[in-house]
């Protein structure tokens, strides 16, 4: 069967929430992302059989944002879009849907990615007040639309409903995202000098790889100001040191917790758009791709270690692509919170887990110089829609420039899920 | 026939179908024919109803027949003219039986009227829907009863926003001021009309003929008494006078008309308004404005020999080179038109003034509500930036706009042949360099065009298209047919210093600035120009376009043509300071909450001694050696006849309209009353500069003037 390339891609700075973005919707993010790619690879649009994108808090003003993105971005309206939803893993499950549909079929060529505008998610207001406004507007007298009026409180009105607070929290355990990641940080017996140190040297890494990510990062020169022009990721910090991250006072457990903001991912906006196709379109359309989908797989686990699902995820696509841990030459996770990878790695790493899962031949150790060697969410962001979409072309971009066959790609996922993917070139 | 009558179920159909022509036409043997239907009806006892429609595609009926006006002549001529259209239309209103207009297309001026004549008007869905009264644009008023019915109908200030702007309204608007009683989908139209004839018309639901919606708020209240209409003229006739500076004045006449005959009889009022249509009909202005509809007319189809049956390019991705002032206007207004824009400079910087340039535009369609947000955001977003060639292979057409120096310009084309497709066609925006010598370095020279637009570029609606020997026929008619999608308005030149509106502005700019060495008054001279009719002086025009860009090219005329062309030293010293103009702050004005003379510029010229020189002497200078140019021009054979200069001149420069461009002017203060001027003035300041061409000698002693060659 003909393999499933990664043409190319191309993704924007991510940058930190609130920040040089902070004008820019999720829309406009994938727009500025994918029209660039259209430019930049020269694949004609028309040529695509379906746009695929991963977002995570959609915006109400841009209902399936796959298709306003398309819309946008110049793709002729006779391609047809639809947005995926897979949390965390939204941007790999745009991805996987272009792999499944070309398997089944039905297409040739995709275009996929993701976008995410965490400093546009809204706030909103709480159902008694919507009650209360409804009520106002279907009052016909002077009276009722008083007697409305008289039941708004202080509370009511000051104290919005914030999204992105309710999008990181896991609506089934009650757990916010970084309290799940407490959870790990203790069952594990994960100290706050690990996590603090695993954070830095993603930082480091960041850092120094700065010129290298130019190559898959498009300056956005974000309007309507059109002030600056945004190159470079924001997120990663020249001079972060232990000291300062070990100041940093634990946010999910304040007395006996280790997460802090300085060893969780940052909260970003970013989007990563890519062209995927069958090797015979590659062919036919005269380029070299990328690399390759070689495998693919998801996991469930408990919505309160959430985070562990990488764990999972791994031996399994290592399975399905008949590769072991130890063929990958280059490892992507997801770095949501450092206690979380951290966690992962210690599963793979434990025999006990191995067996109890029935993952013997396909767990092992991951070694740290082939882990997250540009940097990582702790450094780069984690706009989560996105993030799927840049593992893959970071990992590709980075298996390209080292002439490696096998890489390997996992994120924990909101809800309690793990996905990971095998890529060769 | 142009009018055909028939009868279907008891309806009566007047069908408009004019033969060999596009549109229909009320020409005077087209009204005789109507006159002939109408004066039927009466007698018709089987029909119940009367419909007027016409069988063209888009057109209902396009205006009075422009050509008959312009022969007119004699004031009773017109009046005479317009009573035949008002009897007509008269009748019809007359008439025992309902009417209905059926309006699916341009219903302009006499079509307009035809429609206000009868009971109702119906209009379509159909986008190119436009109703309205251009007519002050030609410089007259209304005169088949435009002035009479249609305040009465929509209200005064509606009706006076639509006869003094001539802007024609489309079918929503229309609906909305109850200038039509209903709109009606295309598809099915015949069926449609005929539930509204059963439902609304055979009913005579003893519709009230005027006015169809009653106002409410501010403007129901001032339209309900005689002291708040005053006021709607008051406000009318000033904000009329504060556009045309009293130099048009048919929408000044029309108000006056329309404040008179709202309060007259139908035969006074009809007969007020023939009377001033035929006195405003033999004006000068008005047949200058006419010569410049048909020039724009004619120019805006403008093709070039050799052009049948070659298929000009569809141009869906433009790159710009340069975002500046004007690579970003180009970006904007390619974007405007759904072109795709890949913007280039040497870095992001550049880009984001390019981004800013075009966002700003866009913001005001918005705030004028040409454009609403969403279509607003989608349009920018067809332009993107980009500092390396990256997306340039995908690009049907490329203009540069980078900075006016030919090394640059020819280094860009190089590249340029490297990244683009074959048969991309490129093009330069360049003010004055040779075009032929940047199409030098590109391996397909016939390729090259010039495509040179004025700033600012989405209100100036002229492009020089300029062709060098080596350009290929395909190139110019992709690039006209490009012009013509941006609706702009081309004229085709030869490849020289300068083209033609930029050289024949300099000349003009160049002696602005002796006469101001001469005469120490900047604001005099500039009051001058704009008495003249021209749009703004020469020197608050310098400081709009900025002194270096201007000087810059003032010099490439230097070089190429000599003295006549050369800056005086106020120039380069007022440079020198960094006094630009608006963009700096100051030039020859400053230029913040008010605009006042810059007194550096008095302090420059101190110590020089002024002689007094008279406002028209200064008016001739100008404008004589404007004339002078345009016929080197001529002579040079850069353009092929008189009229692209006034188009040029017009649409490049806001060369007043109203003497209908800068070589219809000198033909009308003779071409012997020129020469004679401008020898006179050689004589007296002993300057070659005043020489005449050999050109103006020859047609001087040919006996005619620049147009009627005998």
């Amino acid at each position: 069967m003909s393999r499933i390339a990664v043409i190319d891609g191309i993704r924007t700075p991510f940058v930190k929430y609130g920040t040089d973005f902070d004008s820019l919707s999720a829309q406009e993010l994938g727009r500025i992302c994918a029209r660039e790619l259209i430019e930049r690879s020269a694949i004609d649009p028309s040529l695509l059989d379906e746009v695929i994108i991963g977002c995570v808090g959609q915006p109400a003003e841009a209902a399936n944002i796959a298709r306003v993105v398309a819309l946008l971005a110049g793709i002729p309206q006779s391609i047809p879009a639809y947005t995926v939803h897979r949390n965390c893993a939204s941007g790999i499950e745009s991805a996987v849907q272009a792999v499944m549909k070309i398997r089944a079929g039905e297409g040739q060529l995709y275009f996929v990615g993701g976008t995410e505008s965490m400093s546009n998610i809204p706030m909103y207001y709480p159902k008694k007040m919507q009650n209360i406004f409804v009520e106002l507007s279907k009052a016909k007298t002077i009276t009722a639309k008083l007697k409305a009026l008289g039941k708004i409180r202080p509370k009511l009105l000051f104290n919005p409903v914030v999204g992105l607070m309710k999008g990181l929290s896991d609506p089934v355990c009650g757990l916010n995202m970084g309290q799940t990641a407490e959870v790990l940080a203790k069952e594990f017996g994960i100290t706050r000098q690990e996590q603090d140190e695993f954070a830095l040297l993603s930082h480091q890494r960041a850092i120094a790889a700065r010129e290298i990510l130019r190559e898959e990062i498009v300056p956005v020169t974000p309007g309507p100001a059109y002030k600056t022009t945004v190159m470079d990721d924001n997120g990663p910090r020249e001079n972060q040191t232990i000291k300062a991250l070990a100041k940093l006072r634990p946010v999910f457990d304040r007395h006996a917790g280790t997460v802090t903001a300085g060893n969780a991912s940052q909260i970003t906006d970013g989007a990563c758009m890519m062209v995927m196709g069958t090797e015979e379109k590659c062919q036919e359309l005269g380029r070299e791709p990328l690399g390759y989908v070689k495998a693919f797989a998801f996991a469930g686990v408990e919505p309160d270690r959430m985070g562990i699902g990488p764990a999972h995820a791994i031996p399994m696509v290592l399975k399905k692509a008949g590769l072991k841990l130890s063929d990958m030459q280059a490892v992507e996770i997801n770095e949501a919170f450092a206690a979380q990878v951290l966690a992962c790695l210690r599963c793979l790493e434990s025999e006990d887990f191995t067996r109890k899962f029935g993952y013997e031949g396909f767990t092992g150790e991951i070694p740290r110089d082939i882990l997250n060697v540009n940097g990582a969410a702790i450094a780069l962001g984690h706009p989560v829609g996105t993030t799927g979409s840049r593992l893959i072309l970071t990992m590709l971009k980075h298996m390209q420039r080292n002439d490696l066959k096998y890489g390997l790609v996992s994120l924990c996922i909101g809800g309690g899920q793990g996905a990971a993917v095998v890529l060769e070139r | 026939m142009s009018v055909k009558f028939s009868e279907q179920d008891k309806i009566g159909y007047i069908e408009f179908d004019q033969p060999d022509s596009k549109v229909n036409i009320l020409s005077m043997d087209t009204i005789q024919q109507l006159d002939g239907i109408v004066s039927g009806i009466p007698a018709n006892k089987t029909i119940k109803a009367l419909v007027i429609r016409s069988l063209k595609p888009n057109v209902f009926v396009a205006g009075a027949d422009i050509s008959e006006i312009e022969k007119i002549v004699e004031p009773d001529d017109g009046v005479k003219k317009a009573k035949a259209g008002q009897d007509i239309l008269n009748k019809i209103e007359d008439l025992k039986i309902p009417t209905v207009a059926l309006i699916d297309g341009v219903a302009l001026g006499g079509g307009c009227e035809l429609a206000l004549a009868c009971l109702y008007r119906v209009a379509t869905f159909n986008p190119r829907v436009r109703i309205g009264l251009p007519e002050v644009n030609l410089g007259f008023v209304p005169g088949f009863g435009g002035t009479f019915r249609l305040p009465r109908l929509v209200g005064l200030s509606e009706s006076l926003k639509m006869i003094l702007s001539g802007k024609p309204v489309d079918s929503k608007k229309a609906l909305r001021i109850g200038l039509v009683d209903r709109l009606l989908p295309n598809a099915g139209l015949d069926d449609h009309l005929d539930e509204f004839l059963k439902s609304e018309v055979l009913k005579r639901s003893k519709k009230k003929k005027y006015p169809r919606i009653k106002k409410t708020g501010i403007i129901g209240l001032l339209e309900s008494n005689r002291w708040g209409h005053s006021v709607i003229f008051k406000k009318s006739l000033k904000s009329v006078l504060e556009k045309s500076k009293g130099f048009y004045p048919a929408p000044e006449r029309a108000v006056d008309v329309v404040s008179k005959n709202y309060y007259m009889s139908r035969t006074e009022g009809l007969a007020l308004e023939a009377e001033t249509f035929g006195q405003l009909a033999v004006t000068e202005i008005s047949k200058n404005l006419v010569h410049v509809f048909y020039l724009m007319e004619k120019y805006k189809k403008l093709s070039v020999d050799g052009a049948e049956g070659i298929e000009p390019r569809t141009v869906q991705r433009c790159g710009v080179l340069g975002a500046g002032i004007m690579g970003g206007g180009i970006a904007q207004l390619m974007a405007a038109k759904d072109i795709r824009v890949r913007l280039k400079d040497i870095n992001y910087e550049a880009i984001a003034q390019g981004y800013k340039a075009a966002s700003k535009v866009f913001e005001k369609a918005v705030k004028i509500r040409k454009l609403n947000a969403a279509q607003a955001h989608e349009k920018m977003a067809h332009i993107t930036g980009t500092i390396d060639y990256s997306g340039f292979a995908q690009t049907d057409f490329v203009i540069e706009a980078v900075v006016e120096k030919m090394e640059v310009k020819q280094k860009v084309f190089k590249e340029l042949g490297d990244v683009v497709a074959e048969d991309t066609i490129l093009a330069t925006n360049t003010s004055a360099l040779s075009v032929s010598e940047m199409a030098s370095v590109t391996k397909n020279p016939s390729r090259v065009i010039g495509f040179h637009f004025f700033n600012p570029v989405h209100r100036m609606p002229l492009v020089e298209v300029i062709t060098a020997p080596q350009t290929s026929t395909e190139t110019i008619v992709s690039a006209l047919a490009l012009v013509k999608r941006l609706g702009k308005t081309p004229i085709v030149v030869k490849d020289s210093s300068g083209f033609i509106v930029n050289r024949i502005l300099l000349i003009y700019m160049a002696e602005a600035g002796r006469l101001l060495e001469e005469v120490g008054d900047m604001e005099r001279i500039d009051k001058v120009a704009t008495d003249f009719g021209l749009p703004m002086g020469p020197f608050l025009l310098s400081d709009e376009v900025g002194l270096d860009v201007g000087l810059k090219v003032m010099r490439i005329l230097e070089d190429s043509f000599g003295d006549r062309f050369k800056p005086v030293e106020l120039f380069d010293k007022l440079l020198e300071k960094g006094r630009l103009g608006k963009k700096s702050g100051k030039g020859f004005y400053t230029h913040g909450q008010r605009r006042d003379s810059n007194p550096e510029v008095d302090q420059i010229l101190q110590g020089r001694g002024f002689s007094e020189i008279e406002n028209h002497t200064m008016e001739n200078r100008m404008i004589y050696l404007m004339v002078n140019e345009a016929a080197r021009c001529l002579g040079e054979g850069i353009v092929d006849e008189p009229q692209a200069i006034d188009v040029g001149m017009i649409f490049g420069t806001g060369f007043p309209p109203f003497r209908g461009g800068l070589l219809k002017y000198a033909d009308k203060v003779g071409i012997k009353h020129i020469i004679e001027q401008l020898q006179k003035f050689k004589k007296q300041y002993s300057s070659d500069r005043f020489e005449p061409c050999e050109y103006l000698i020859k047609i001087k002693e040919q006996g005619h003037g620049f147009y009627n060659k005998g």
